[in-house]
């Protein structure tokens, strides 16, 4: 019992140590006091249930509940009964936790703060590792399989990075796996007596012996190579060792001022999404509780094929901006905040991010000029890097009602003649036209448009998709449908223009993660394109085709809602977007959203679920193979058995029978017609018998007659069952199919059969039984001893064959031949 | 010259049902006077019905003698007693040619053994000399005196009892006169129910008084024709020699089984199987035959003897090795090495 409490201890230090990859995606480190409470929790109620010696199933349950009461304590707040019994209440909170935590994985971007429902995720994922790690370590005594939970736990943040993971929490989980297994070894060797040392001295203290320390050297060098080998293996070495300045077409886009405004936004934005690496580029704090994206460019023009930007033109930078171009202020509601950036040396464009539309600047040269038309802020001469600046802006806020209103544009409009031009591609236009049929105003037809990119179409997210936005690329994207922000913002663009309405790109960050102490820090990973669409009366309106799961700090808005996300009601205004429910969680730190909403937050999980990724059909495949492979020897032991009694039934058809008085009365029927077939009969019935007890873990010995064999059977396995005269009834058949002149009649055997692997059924644990049924010993050990058996015969045929090669070649030999 | 063998031949066996009552009949008969040892009583008879001989050596005191002149009494048939003294004379035991005044001639008077039933009782403690004289009548059925061959009756068959020879007094038996025993059973001491039972039988008298023949000497011949009718399968024969041929191989044991053995094993197993109701023997025979039959013959290694091994326990762990035989290949679970191991490296010679 000691050796097992220390191992359940050391599971649960294991299971902690294990856990340090975690520790990636935190910022803060409140998840460790929580989880560690939990396996300390989880690891008490198996120690509890073991010394009262409970059953494995016992222990089971007992971590369960212990996990359960640790939840409930943390995180279940007013719901639970004396704060530690869960109500229906607490197990609904906990649904709406599991909600919070998409939601939460979906907004966040790693390290994320101490967020309630990522907290709960993680204090519960480390309860359960702890649960499997003790039932495999301790209950079963398969140290070696705690090491796939443990896997699990590490794969977290390699999903969460999209590049790289620091090796030393890996290290650390492997020192908890291998400390693990070492315990158990230690804990196997015991067991095996006192340890004497060579010179027959008894070892009572932990005294290292050669062999552990080979291992424990075997053991270094493993997790060493585990390290280092993805560094030596070029395909892997995008990790953490990879180039930081790489990316495709990047070469340009250095350091150096600009001289004009035009840069080639589009190979800017690919080149930076794909770099290895995350850079800090821009850190912005605004008191808008509900922002949208910072721009900093515009692709207007349809050139050769494909969006580019032109040379802005505007008036230098002032406390008094002019009105963003064709909006009136007056016809939505507006929002208006103040906001504060600092760039860092990472983000070096002539061109500055700001929140649309700016008002005024502050802290800025005469070097920057703002341009109306396009609302970007640009340089000719000076360059973004580590420049630090203040601004005032108007965050609009249409509905998809007043946006509907927009009137149709006349042709002679500047915007729309110079903002629709598009060339002409026959596919975009019969894929156009059908979208936007039957539509009466030009919100709808965008909409249509708008809600054409999503995964029920079978657009997927793939930032390895072939850059490039000319005119044969957007009819490649629209068949291929993979492709990132810069493709599904082209595309947009493109068709909204096909569909005679103004469309430009423009391009900026996302929200990136959530706001850490109000200040939102952005990185080349959240650099994004989108659509903006020109509505009369309304100016430019921002629409994110781009799918959203797989953009970190995504903003849906009211007239462009996710399209993946379930249906809501159209024109609804979001639950964030009134005043009164943003307040409150507007805190510093707090998610921007309202986290228990039910409406707003159940879309954040579900989204998820909607687009699967690949890995995991590779995944379901591989589950796949693994559940045929598992379920293969049951196969094999079902075909032996329906072939055995096939072969009882096709056999006793037409047998004709005598009695012969010797034995016992109710045995004696003896076969007069085809006697091989008989004993063919008796041999299968008596093959199943010995499966079965084989199965069952009934010890089976060659060296016992079958009369024996039964005998023993019925004295250990079938005690006062009505089987037993069925199992004599076998045995006799065996027997006398074996040695007597005359075998018996096969009539009644596979009743017999049948009836006697019933009762020992009924004899045996769940757990034989259900082995029996699932993994049937007999079935396995067959096999094993068939390959053991044919390895030997194959050793024994090299040896003879070598033995004649070396005969032929002994009058061959150089001293011989020199003698 | 030889003497027309006299008694009858073997023929008309019985059927199943006859044999069972029969044999059931004599060891009831044998058991009103030895109480509770059915399994021996049973395992003498079955010896007398596969045509050899009956050792019973136990320590004095446990019925040898009584179970002897039991079966003796049960068969109405010519019985003879032999008392080994330490001076009896081989002339004693086989008979001798004396001059007959009268005929002027030698006439020959025969000995003790001829009889269908000899009783030798505390056979060690005769000398090897005298044993020696038994030799040829318990294999050949048959004496010879004076270059004359007499042929013995069937049935006939020698029931010895003896001491162990760690008893004083008594003389080891040369290992040739032990082979010829078919069987050497142990009585054991009774338990005590059959004890307190034997109290209340032989208050007033001894039982083996009333004792009376339930089966003539024809009958036996019946008997015995019925046992050799009995079938063995080709793997049981196979099961029998891989059995003797183990205990040569055993390294445990000095001097194994002869061949002689074997065929007194396979007899014996048949007679077993026989009176178990069977006409045919199972490999189950041949197991609990083989420390009765075998272990008597084989002789331990100084090192077995020094461990205090006897050969009861050397031949029951020999027989729980051997894997027990049929014609359908090895059993998938066998996982003994499929032919000896050094079979291949002693090809290499």
């Amino acid at each position: 019992m000691n050796s097992r409490r220390h191992l359940g201890m050391v599971a649960g230090g294991a299971t902690i140590l294990a856990s340090a990859p975690i520790s990636q995606i935190f910022a803060g480190w409140s998840w460790l006091f929580e989880g560690g409470l939990m396996v300390a929790m989880v690891t008490g109620a198996a120690l509890g249930a073991r010394s009262l010696r409970g059953r494995l199933w016992a222990q089971l349950l007992a971590m369960l509940a212990a996990l359960l009461i640790g939840l409930t304590w943390l995180f279940g707040g007013d719901t639970a009964l004396l704060g530690l019994i869960p109500t229906p209440d607490t197990f609904a909170q906990f649904g709406s936790l599991f909600a919070l935590a998409g939601e939460e994985v979906q907004k966040s971007y790693v390290p994320v703060p101490d967020l309630e429902g990522l907290l709960f995720v993680s204090a519960l994922g480390m309860g359960a590792v702890a649960i499997i790690v003790d039932v495999c370590a301790v209950g079963l005594r398969r140290p070696a399989l705690a090491g796939l939970p443990m896997l699990a736990v590490y794969s977290v943040p390699v999903a969460v990075y999209i590049d790289s993971v620091s090796p030393i929490p890996f290290v650390v989980a492997a020192i908890g796996f291998l400390w693990l297994l070492v315990s158990d070894n230690v804990d196997r060797v015991r067991r095996f007596g006192r340890r004497f040392t060579g010179e027959g001295r008894g070892v009572d203290v932990w005294e290292p012996s050669p062999l552990a320390s080979a291992g424990r050297r075997l053991a270094v060098v493993g997790v060493l190579v585990a390290v280092a080998l993805p560094l030596a293996v070029p395909a892997m070495s995008a990790g953490f060792l990879g180039e930081f300045g790489s990316g495709d077409g990047l070469g340009q886009a250095g350091k150096g001022p600009r001289g004009s405004g035009r840069v080639d936004l589009f190979a800017e934005l690919s080149g930076r999404l794909k770099q290895a690496g995350v850079q800090d580029m821009v850190k912005v704090t605004t008191n808008d509780p509900d922002p949208f994206y910072m721009r900093f460019g515009v692709a207007d023009q349809i050139s050769g094929g494909g969006f580019a930007s032109h040379q802005p033109a505007g008036q230098p930078v002032s406390d008094n901006l002019p009105d963003p171009a064709g909006l009136d202020l007056s016809a939505v509601r507006t929002q208006a905040a103040t906001a504060r950036v600092e760039i860092t040396e990472n983000f070096a464009m002539p061109l500055l991010p700001v929140y649309s539309a700016p008002t005024s600047v502050r802290g800025l040269d005469a070097a920057w000029s703002y341009d109306p038309s396009l609302q970007i802020v640009y340089s000719q001469r000076s360059n973004s890097a580590e420049l630090s600046y203040e601004f005032d802006y108007v965050r609009a806020e249409f509905t998809p009602d007043q946006l509907r209103t927009a009137p149709t544009m006349a042709a002679s409009d500047a915007n729309q003649r110079d903002y629709s031009r598009v060339p002409e591609v026959p596919e975009v236009r019969t894929l156009v036209n059908k979208l936007v049929e039957g539509k009466t105003n030009n919100y709808d037809r965008v909409r249509a448009l708008y809600d054409y990119f999503s995964a029920k179409n079978d657009f997927k997210y793939d930032v390895a998709a072939p850059a490039g936005t000319s005119g044969a690329a957007i009819v490649d994207f629209l068949n291929n449908k993979r492709g990132f922000c810069e493709q599904y913002a082209a595309a947009l663009a493109w068709m909204v223009r096909t569909a005679d309405i103004p469309a430009r790109v423009a391009f900026g960050f996302t929200l990136g993660g959530s706001a850490d102490n109000g200040v939102r820090t952005l990185t080349n990973r959240n650099l994004h394109a989108w659509t903006e669409v020109y509505f009369s009366g309304f100016g430019w309106v921002p629409f994110d085709a781009t799918p959203s799961t797989y953009v970190v700090g995504s903003a849906p808005t009211a007239w462009a809602p996710d399209v993946d996300a379930p249906e809501e009601v159209p024109g609804a205004p979001r639950p964030s977007l009134s005043p009164g429910a943003t307040d409150g969680s507007a805190g510093p730190g707090g998610p921007t959203r309202d986290p228990i909403d039910p409406d707003g937050g159940v879309a954040g999980p579900i989204n998820i679920e909607t687009e699967l990724p690949t890995w995991v059909w590779v995944a379901s495949a591989g589950v796949l193979v693994l559940l045929v492979l598992l379920v293969t020897p049951a196969l094999r032991r079902l075909t032996l058995r329906r072939r055995r009694s096939v072969r009882a039934a096709v056999a006793s058809a037409g047998d004709g029978f005598a009695t012969v008085g010797a034995a016992p009365a109710e045995l004696t029927m003896t076969v007069v017609g085809d006697t091989d077939a008989a004993r063919r009969q008796a041999h299968a019935a008596w093959d199943e018998l010995i499966d079965t007890m084989v199965d069952h873990r009934l010890v089976v010995d060659p060296a016992e007659t079958p009369r024996a064999t039964v005998e023993r059977l019925i004295s250990t396995a079938l005690p006062a069952s009505a089987a037993v005269e069925q199992a004599r009834l076998l045995g006799l058949a065996e027997e006398r199919a074996r040695y007597a002149p005359v075998p018996l009649s096969a009539e009644r055997l596979a009743p017999a059969v049948r009836e006697v692997r019933r009762a020992i059924a009924d004899e045996a644990d769940r757990g034989v039984r259900l082995t029996a049924l699932l993994m049937p010993p007999s079935v396995l050990l067959r096999w094993r001893n068939g390959a053991y058996a044919g390895l030997t015969a194959l050793s024994a045929r090299t040896a003879r064959l070598s033995e004649v090669v070396m005969r032929v070649l002994r009058p061959l030999r150089p001293r011989r031949l020199l003698r | 010259m030889t003497t027309q063998r006299s008694g009858g031949e073997l023929t008309d066996p019985m059927t199943v049902d006859e044999f069972r009552a029969t044999t059931n009949a004599i060891v009831a008969n044998i058991e009103q006077v030895i109480e509770g040892k059915t399994a021996t009583v049973r395992l003498a008879l079955a010896v007398l019905l596969a045509e050899g001989h009956l050792l019973i050596e136990d320590v004095p005191g446990v019925g040898k003698t009584k179970l002897a002149k039991a079966l003796a009494r049960s068969i109405d048939c010519s019985v003879r007693r032999i008392q080994f003294t330490p001076d009896l004379l081989p002339s004693d035991v086989t008979g001798v040619s004396v001059y007959n005044q009268e005929t002027r001639d030698f006439e020959f008077k025969p000995g003790a053994v001829f009889a269908n039933l000899v009783v030798g009782d505390e056979i060690n403690r005769a000398s090897p000399k005298t044993q020696s004289a038994l030799l040829e009548c318990m294999e050949e059925h048959q004496v010879t005196v004076d270059g004359v061959t007499y042929a013995m009756e069937i049935p006939f068959m020698v029931v010895a009892t003896q001491n162990p020879i760690e008893m004083e007094g008594t003389y080891p038996l040369p290992e040739a006169q032990r082979d010829r025993f078919t069987a050497r059973i142990a009585m054991g001491y009774p338990d005590a129910a059959a004890e307190y039972a034997m109290l209340d039988g032989y208050h007033s008298h001894d039982p083996l008084e009333d004792l009376t023949a339930v089966v003539d000497g024809g009958t036996v011949r019946r008997l015995i024709a019925t046992v050799r009718s009995v079938h063995v399968a080709e793997a049981v024969k196979r099961y029998a020699v891989e059995l003797v041929t183990a205990t040569r191989e055993a390294p445990e044991l000095r001097l194994g089984a002869s061949p002689r053995s074997t065929l007194q094993l396979l007899r014996t197993a048949k007679a077993v199987a026989a009176l178990d109701g069977r006409d045919y023997v199972v490999p189950d025979d041949l197991q609990t035959l083989a420390v009765p039959v075998l272990a008597h013959r084989v002789i331990p290694t100084a090192d077995a003897q020094l461990a205090r091994r006897t050969t009861d326990a050397i031949l029951s762990e020999l027989v729980h090795r051997l894997p027990v035989p049929h014609d359908r290949g090895r059993s998938p679970y066998d996982t003994r090495p499929a032919t000896p191991p050094n079979s291949f490296y002693d090809r290499r010679g």
